[in-house]
């Protein structure tokens, strides 16, 4: 199987370079006018992530729908953003179906349908106009091309031109996308996917890869000729037919082999009649094999690794002797006192008990392969230090400091880039907490937050906070008492009336205010409601507008503001209010202004 | 006869309650120790504290004078109710006030209160002592119901600065409220029904109006929780050069909690040590 995982390996490495060419295309596709959106750099990490945690030194009898299944795990783990997601679900769903190796025209419809549905199901308030309707126009388009062609990724590519038209059609379903003169950002780097997918395909010079479901065919056709009486007749149809054969297109070294030596076999058999049996024996045995290969039962459902470290020397050799007969594919690697161990087994808790005799096992982890359990079904244990922790994901350093300081247990600064959900994963574990209050500053990690909330250890209670100051307006509400509180939480984030003030990267339309290049304009309750050339004048104005009996102006500043000019100057124009700055950091909008 | 200290806050003349002596709490300021008289107030605290920038701390209740207090009246009266402070958050008064009812066991039977309260807290506890001991004489049902009373009593506090709580070693759970990178007004507590009797942190915001209503609607849920229709008895006190503040969470409580009894309080010397400039409170009794 070795040629077959590298050539898929290879197509995904390539299709992921091409988006990387291409992201900062569907970055520009923001609906707002800041320069900084991300659905591009949020795919291209999802993908890469994907890649980058899927290991290269896989057994040499992996299948290509394991495989698959197997990137598709790590890019659930690895995706960020709503896009990043959605993605992920989308090729989980796909590949699910796809995990049975078979890889004909029907079953690849039936893996669209499969991911169509996993992404609608696994997306909050599902919208048409998004990457959503191009997955689902997919589908319908494959089920129209595939009476007429043979081959799946042909029917893709033909699928191409018909979803362009579908990107092209979003701003009409959705109002915000025709503001902003702008197609779905998600749904053509779904569609550049596909391109790249094209390319790839167009780029072989390879002879068109079997098909697998054909390649057992083959392989039973050949074993039943081996087999059957038939074989001692001169002539069959069957071995005609199998010594016709172009062993040249099979890409499947191990079939390739088999079908060449039965066609020499076949050439050969009546010169060579003393050794004509135990020849075909061999070439039976072969096919059994390669067919025994592709059978997914496994006989040890539990892949378990464990690394044991002792203060003394540990004897590898009786450890292997201690646990060898709980499985198979033991390998025990390292030296001296810490090793390694790697077994599959239907009793990983004996083998980590006899293994605890040789020392300290200081990592453990178990997998369920059999279910598939997106290698998380784990015994890695966490020991919980802390009943409760607040636990807030931000972007600006100086917010980080601000929600320290105001009670949460740990911030995570993402900076730029949204976190992945293993990422997250990772740090709700490391918080070792038995239940965590989860919220981040923006909406588009929501959907990977609530992915590692279903992955991670802790009862996780996600607050749907959508910006910093949700964050800070939650925190100031925060007690001992979680328990009792986290739906307080939940209902405090909308407690400050504040907006975000930001610039404009290019000229457009949205919620019916005309925005020039170059313009500061505000964004307040998800709207842009005004807009302007002096930044002073614009914050002054939407003070005005909001401002009823409040008395303290905030002003954080973000990551790229230098001086306190919009400070300094709401102090004049409001001379009866308390004007106060602190540095935030974020990277999306030059200010937060709160008005309390 | 009922004996507590100069930290009820409310002011002595506010307790109706003829047979009623209190204690003053000793305050240092550097090597000098201060009592509170007209002179010697808690405005005069925190305006040194403002414009001199000093520190004071307070010391534990005189054993020797509640002693006497007790020796000149033993004759006089068949029980005496001390109501203490908190003895999570004074130790000390506490074992002075036990010391003592050991002491005169054989003349005069002593119950001491742990109100688990301070600034108001002990007030309220006290001024519904008063109904009580109308109604009974006996000890054991006093002593039931004063229970019944502190862990029904409940404190909420405005501190802008948190660091006079700090420096006087009683700021316990709050400390999680300190060193606030944003200028914040911390609301801290003293909840009856919490067997440690230490403050804790009830949350924090940015304007004495929000504050105020998270007070309120901190109040409003220890109500659901305790299934208390109204409140019994409230005093509000605080900074007086706050008063802004403090008027609107009475025109706040007025207006949207039932409340049989409310008392405006005022601070004594002892209690603006804790509090501070600014700082202000209401304590509730919801039996």
């Amino acid at each position: 199987m070795i040629n077959e995982i590298a050539e898929i390996r290879n197509a995904f490495d390539n299709i992921s370079k091409y988006f990387w060419r291409h992201k900062e295309y569907v970055n520009r596709l923001n609906v707002f006018p800041v320069p900084d959106g991300d659905t591009g750099l949020n795919i291209a990490l999802t993908i890469q992530g994907a890649l980058a945690n899927t290991p290269d030194n896989l057994p040499d009898n992996i299948l290509p729908g394991e495989y698959l299944k197997l990137i598709s795990d790590n890019m659930l783990i690895n995706s960020r953003g709503c896009s990043g997601v959605i993605l992920s679900l989308f090729f989980e769903g796909m590949t699910e179906v796809m995990a049975s190796n078979d890889f004909s025209k029907e079953n690849i419809l039936k893996a669209i349908e499969n991911g169509c549905l996993a992404a609608y199901h696994g997306t909050d308030n599902p919208r048409e106009g998004t990457m959503l309707t191009l997955m689902s126009e997919f589908k319908k388009k494959f089920s129209e091309i595939m009476p007429a062609k043979e081959n799946p990724v042909e029917i893709i590519i033909d699928c191409i031109p018909h979803l362009k038209d579908v990107l092209d059609k979003t701003p009409d379903m959705l109002p915000v996308l025709k503001q902003a003169g702008v197609v779905d950002s998600g749904g053509a780097g779904f569609l550049i996917l596909l391109e790249g997918l094209e390319r790839e395909f167009n780029s072989r010079k390879v002879p068109e890869t079997l098909p697998l479901f054909a390649a057992l065919k083959i392989n039973s056709v050949v074993k039943k000729l081996l087999v059957k009486r038939s074989l001692r007749k001169k002539r069959s149809i069957t071995g005609t037919l199998v010594q016709n054969l172009g062993a040249g297109n099979i890409s499947n070294a191990r079939l390739h082999n088999i079908v060449h030596n039965v066609q020499q076999y076949l050439k050969n058999r009546t010169h060579n009649h003393s050794n004509r049996y135990p020849a075909r024996e061999a070439l039976i045995k072969n096919t059994k094999e390669f067919e025994s290969s592709w059978n997914p039962d496994i006989s040890y459902r539990y892949c378990t690794e464990l690394i044991v470290s002792s203060d003394n020397d540990i004897d590898s050799q009786a450890l292997k002797e201690q646990i060898m007969n709980y499985g198979d594919s033991l390998i025990i690697s390292g030296k001296g006192k810490t090793y390694k161990i790697h077994i599959h087994t239907n009793k990983p808790e004996s083998v980590i008990k006899d293994i605890s005799l040789f020392g300290n096992i200081i990592f453990r982890k178990v997998d369920d392969m059999k279910k598939q359990h997106r290698n998380f079904i784990s015994y890695d244990s966490i020991e919980y230090e802390k009943e409760q922790s607040v636990f807030c994901i931000v972007s600006g350093e100086g917010f980080k400091k601000i929600l320290e300081s105001l009670g949460a247990d740990y911030v995570y600064d993402y900076g730029k880039r949204k976190p992945s959900v293993k990422k997250l994963v990772d740090l709700l574990n490391s918080l070792k907490s038995k239940n965590i209050i989860a919220a981040p500053d923006d909406g588009d990690i929501l959907m990977s937050l609530k992915y590692a909330a279903s992955l991670c250890k802790a009862n996780v209670f996600i607050v749907e906070s959508k910006n910093a100051i949700s964050l800070i307006s939650m925190l100031m509400g925060k007690t001992d008492e979680i328990n009792k509180t986290n739906f307080l939480f939940r209902d405090r984030i909308n407690n400050i009336k504040h907006f975000m003030v930001s610039k404009a990267a290019k000229e457009s339309s949205v919620d019916g205010v005309a925005i020039k290049k170059g313009d500061y304009f505000i964004i307040s309750g998800g709207k842009i409601f005004l807009s302007g050339k002096e930044l002073i004048n614009v914050a002054a104005e939407a003070i005005n507008k909001l401002l009823i009996d409040e008395s303290i102006i905030t002003v954080y500043k973000g990551l790229h503001v230098k001086g306190n000019r919009l400070a300094a100057g709401l102090k004049i124009k409001f001379p009866g209010l308390d004007v106060e700055e602190y540095y935030g950091g974020q990277t999306q909008y030059h200010y937060y202004i709160t008005l309390e | 006869m009922i004996i507590s200290a100069d930290n009820l806050g409310i002011g002595i003349d506010q307790v109706p309650y003829q047979r009623f002596e209190y204690l003053k709490y000793p305050v240092l300021i550097g090597e000098k120790e201060y009592r509170e008289s007209e002179t010697y107030s808690a405005s005069w605290l925190l305006e040194r504290f403002v414009k001199e920038k000093i520190t004071a701390k307070s010391s534990s209740l005189s054993r020797a004078e509640m002693t006497d207090l007790i020796e000149k009246n033993v004759n006089n009266y068949d029980l005496i109710i001390q109501v203490v402070m908190g003895s999570n958050m004074s130790a000390a008064t506490f074992n002075i006030a036990e010391e003592v009812k050991e002491k005169f066991k054989d003349l005069i039977p002593v119950i001491n209160i742990d109100s688990r309260q301070v600034v108001g807290g002990i007030g309220a506890v006290l001024l519904r002592l008063i109904d009580i001991i109308k109604t009974t004489d006996d000890d054991e049902t006093i002593k039931k119901q004063a229970g019944e009373l502190v862990t029904n009593t409940f404190s909420y506090y405005v501190t802008p600065d948190l660091n006079y709580l700090n420096r006087g070693g009683r700021i316990g759970k709050a400390k999680a409220l300190l060193g606030s990178v944003l200028r914040v007004l911390p609301v801290i507590g003293l909840m009856g029904d919490d067997p440690e009797g230490e403050i804790v942190p009830l949350g924090q915001g940015r304007t004495y109006k929000q504050v105020n209503s998270l007070i309120i609607n901190s109040i409003r849920e220890k109500m659901n929780e305790n299934k208390a229709e109204d409140i019994t008895v409230a005093i509000i006190s605080g900074d007086e050069s706050n008063r802004d503040a403090i008027d609107s969470l009475k025109k706040e409580f007025e207006s949207s909690i039932p409340c049989k009894k409310l008392v405006y309080g005022k601070l004594h010397l002892v209690e603006a040590i804790y509090m501070g400039p600014g700082g202000y409170g209401i304590s509730v009794c919801m039996k």
